[in-house]
């Protein structure tokens, strides 16, 4: 056998491998960065300072700022069914009513994710002192929800429009009321995309910091809130730290829990997730 | 027991008419197909007796009570969709459970019926399945146990067979028309495919644009079309433009002069027509006969051509002959049609039925249709 | 009927998105008008236009470092999240792991900043790599970089999944064919797979570029004075520290203004016919 018969070997290193290599680098570089600050976090709050060791903080945690986390899953709680109530019936009948001015409706709603919100903040503080003289808990819940709800709309939107409009008529053919076939038919379908705006809801709300800033009753500081307040006035304390690993890895903890149950693909159109 | 009534019953989407005028009676126990080019309206029909879609005007009535109004729910209809549409979260069971558990029927009944429906579609035993672990067929017939389960006063049937493969469709027609037939249902059923329509029906409803072209059985319309589009739309057929000369002085037989090339045609039987009135001739392809020297048949029409084409199809063949400036097309089955593959040339075509129609304005000129439905999907 | 019901479902939503958002930002572009606390004196508000003056004569500086972080945050989003998206579509099996910890710094710009602090610190884990680079831990900490670097990790899933979203509507065969009919990596990229991609491209940038707009706690935990003048801490500060509603209420029209601009050419571009 000469040697110019035999097939040339594939190169140890080819251009096309070290490509490969380089992407899949690459996008733990970008992942690395993202979980950094997280994991900063992590070390911290197992630090030692003040002879307070390790998991002593957070111990803290469901100890001091025990009420902080009531507050936090309260007002998630509270938010997560006013959104619920608003969106479940609008995307409905956006989806499937014909409504006037669709789009530019559809817009109107969607607007409150772009509004920044220091100006959510600023304008509802002003609104709840001088006009509706709202100072409980309900006015951190409404401002919650009024910057949330958009956050919910467009998974149940793309659901609904995913659903053929066959099932809901299969279902008054036989003879089922129209609640009856919302409640049996419609929702058990679009579960999945109701799951998913309110994962993307919970884990917004249960973080959110500014709005709250604002328009806060004084005797009431939800979790994240507490944070902001500890990082301004008591430094880079390693409890603060132990509080804000907490909020992550619950938060953390619900998107697994979804993508194990339900998978990626419901949130479509969101851009989020 | 339930006859139905349509009458004068039109739906108009803004200032596109969808069905106009439709009137028709559906006697009980009845199979009565809406056949169609889809946007001919079948499917609005079919919708509108539903109660999915409102009319815009007309009435429908179920025996004696007027439903023109009420909601699907209140009709106690059967509808089957074009895909099986069974609801992808519950079981087979608790999908043909369905329509009885909605109106509270108690749980040792619905188990019950179900087990009859499953029966009934032979499919016992397949109860605790979803319905994506069954086949395509499957599904469908256990929409159809599903509809039934709720003893419906009338099915209704909207192109069942259109999603699946054609094997299937075949065997699922006879297993529809089996169970209609079993449970005495009035059944108006809509397909745009003329063979699946002649398989089933009592009766066959053509439908153009809106409107209702011929009511009819299968021979009815096959060999009496009413109208031009009847005539091209159902099966193959010869069209020519053409003007009567002479009529019998009887009112018996009738000749036909076709306008381009002059060719006289001629027809027996009672007609209407009178001496220059303009009508379309139709002669169906498979009543044109290749005629050889010596040949003793005796045919009312005699037509010479020169041979375009000769299409094989397996157990016919298709000839496309030239005749005096017209294209016909003959269909030719047996024996002779291995003996046309090489055949070149002049022929001589002979053929005794001529469908004579009155044409209206509008007329097209001559056409050689094949009868091949529109494989475009049901209208909107 | 129907109308009525249609009514009834979309009332929950329309009254939330009415009563708590538009009448609230009507509220403040009416007290943008007042001068500082006059809304709430006896004599009833005045009303001048001497707030906006004063942004045109003081808060300009400010009004320019919010763009500026803004504008520099997208760049880096949008330089250093094609490839990812790219690579994400194309190239990865192992997406849900990716989608699932990209979701870290959505969790809160607050986290993202405390965190990043504290690898900044003096004493912190960075300080080698800092020392490294001949820098002192105030170089970074307190500065430009660290706040846009932050505000880029918190806006970067965003960029990613609208870039992502509209390359994997892109048939792969397209860059196949544009590289058999000869194309180099560069030209497919540039004649092909952009072109393609540009409404996503666009659509993300902008929206990460709204939502920079309000950045709040990366500039005020990370940055100097000069990215403290960011217009919603500056906001924040004359508004609630110092009660000076009619400024701040400007402020905040102003912020507004912006947001929607960008608001208004980001939903053109990408998800308007979502209900169609």
């Amino acid at each position: 056998m000469s040697a110019a018969s035999t097939p040339r070997r594939r190169p140890l290193l080819s251009s096309r491998r070290l490509a490969t290599i380089a992407s899949h680098a690459y996008i733990w570089l970008c992942l690395i960065l993202f979980v950094l600050p997280f994991l900063a976090l992590l070390s911290q709050s197992l630090g030692q300072r003040g002879g307070a060791s390790g998991l002593g903080n957070y111990a803290a945690v469901f100890g001091s700022f025990g009420d902080n986390l009531f507050w936090s899953f309260k007002i998630t709680g509270l938010t997560l069914l006013i959104d619920l109530a608003a969106c479940l019936p609008a995307a409905y009948a956006l989806v499937r009513y014909p409504v006037p001015g669709k789009r530019l409706l559809f817009s109107l709603l969607q607007l409150p994710l772009y509004v920044p919100g220091a100006v959510i903040g600023l304008s509802l503080l002003l609104t709840y002192t001088f006009v509706y003289k709202i100072d409980s808990m309900w006015g951190l819940v409404l401002a919650m929800a009024v910057g949330s709800f958009p956050l919910m709309m467009t998974p149940i939107v793309v659901a609904m429009k995913d659903l053929p409009v066959m099932f809901e008529e299969a279902s008054e053919c036989l003879g089922a009321t129209k609640w009856q076939t919302y409640r049996r038919i419609v929702f058990p379908l679009i579960g999945p995309g109701v799951s998913a705006g309110l994962l993307l809801c919970f884990i917004i709300v249960f973080n959110e910091y500014l709005v709250t800033l604002f328009v806060h009753p004084p005797a009431l500081e939800t979790a994240p809130l507490k944070v902001f307040n500890l990082v301004r006035t008591n430094g880079l304390a390693p409890t603060t730290a132990a509080l804000a690993v907490t909020m992550q890895l619950i938060s953390f903890l619900a998107v697994i829990v979804f993508f194990r149950i339900f998978g990626t693909r419901h949130f479509k159109g969101t851009y989020i997730l | 027991m339930t006859t139905v009534h349509l009458s004068n019953v039109t739906k108009h989407y803004g200032s596109t008419v969808a069905v106009q005028d439709f009137n028709l009676e559906v006697a009980d126990g009845e199979f009565v197909t809406l056949l169609g080019p889809s946007g001919c309206g079948k499917t609005t029909t079919l919708r509108m007796l539903a109660g999915l879609v409102e009319p815009t005007g007309g009435r429908i009535l179920f025996d004696d009570q007027e439903v023109t109004w009420l909601a699907p729910r209140a009709r106690n209809i059967g509808f089957v969709f074009q895909a099986p549409a069974l609801f992808p979260h519950m079981s087979v069971a608790d999908n043909i459970g369905f329509g009885l558990s909605v109106k509270g029927r108690d749980k040792a009944f619905i188990r019950q019926r179900v087990d009859e429906m499953l029966d009934l579609v032979d499919l016992e035993g397949y109860g605790k399945r979803l319905p994506a672990q069954l086949s395509g067929g499957q599904q469908q017939r256990v929409a159809l146990a599903r509809v039934l389960a709720t003893d419906p006063r009338v099915l209704l049937f909207d192109e069942p067979l259109s999603a699946l493969d054609k094997n299937l469709r075949d065997t699922l027609k006879y297993s529809i028309l089996e169970l209609q037939r079993k449970t005495r249902k009035t059944a108006i059923y809509v397909t745009h495919d003329q063979s699946e329509a002649f398989a089933i029906s009592d009766r066959i409803v053509v439908m153009n644009a809106g409107r209702i072209e011929q009511i009819g059985t299968q021979t009815d319309i096959y060999l009496k079309p009413r109208t031009p589009f009847v005539a091209e739309f159902i099966g193959a057929n010869n069209g020519l433009n053409g003007t009567v000369v002479a009529v019998d002085g009887s009112g018996d037989d009738a000749v036909v002069r076709v306008d381009t090339g002059g060719l006289l045609l001629r027809r027996r039987g009672r007609t209407r027509l009178t001496p220059g009135q303009a009508v379309l001739a139709y002669i169906r392809p498979e009543d044109l006969s290749v005629l050889e020297d010596g040949d003793g048949r005796v045919h009312l029409n005699t037509i010479e051509g020169t041979i375009d084409r000769l299409i094989f199809e397996g157990a016919s063949a298709q000839l496309r002959v030239e005749v005096a400036g017209v294209e016909m097309r003959a269909d030719i089955s047996g024996g002779q049609r291995l003996a046309l593959v090489q055949r070149e040339g002049r022929v001589r075509l002979g053929f005794d039925d001529v469908t004579l129609i009155p044409s209206e304005a509008e007329a097209g000129t001559a056409v050689v249709t094949d009868g091949v439905p529109d494989e475009a999907g049901p209208a909107a | 009927m129907a109308r009525l019901r249609t009514a009834a479902f979309l009332a929950p939503a329309a009254l939330l998105a009415l009563l708590l958002l538009y009448a609230p930002l009507a509220f403040i572009v009416n007290m943008s008008f007042t001068v500082t606390n006059s809304f709430l004196s006896p004599g009833g508000p005045v009303y001048s236009l001497e707030n906006y003056a004063a942004m045109v004569q003081r808060y300009l500086p400010n009004l320019f470092v919010t763009v500026q972080l803004a504008a520099l945050a997208m760049l880096v989003d949008l330089v250093l999240g094609f490839p990812f998206a790219y690579i994400l579509v194309r190239r990865i099996r192992y997406r849900d792991l990716v989608r699932a910890l990209m979701v870290f710094p959505m969790f809160g710009a607050l986290y993202v900043a405390f965190g990043m602090s504290f690898i900044l610190l003096p004493g912190g884990p960075a300080d080698p790599l800092i020392h490294a680079f001949g820098l002192r831990n105030t170089d970074l900490l307190f500065s430009l970089p660290a706040v846009v670097f932050a505000m880029s990790i918190f806006t970067f899933p965003f960029m990613v999944m609208s870039i992502g979203t509209a390359l994997s509507n892109v048939d792969p065969t397209l860059e196949e064919a544009a590289a058999c009919l000869g194309a180099r990596p560069w030209q497919t990229f540039w004649r092909v797979v952009l072109p393609l991609t540009r409404a996503g491209v666009v659509a993300g940038s902008l929206m990460v570029f709204g939502w920079s707009i309000g950045a709040f706690a990366e500039p005020l935990l990370l940055g100097s004075l000069n990215e403290q003048r960011s217009l919603a801490l500056t906001l924040y500060k004359r508004g609630v520290v110092e009660n000076d509603y009619g400024l701040s209420s400007m402020m905040g029209v102003v912020l507004l203004s912006v947001a929607f601009v960008v608001t208004y050419f980001s939903l053109r571009y990408s998800r308007g016919a979502l209900v169609d």
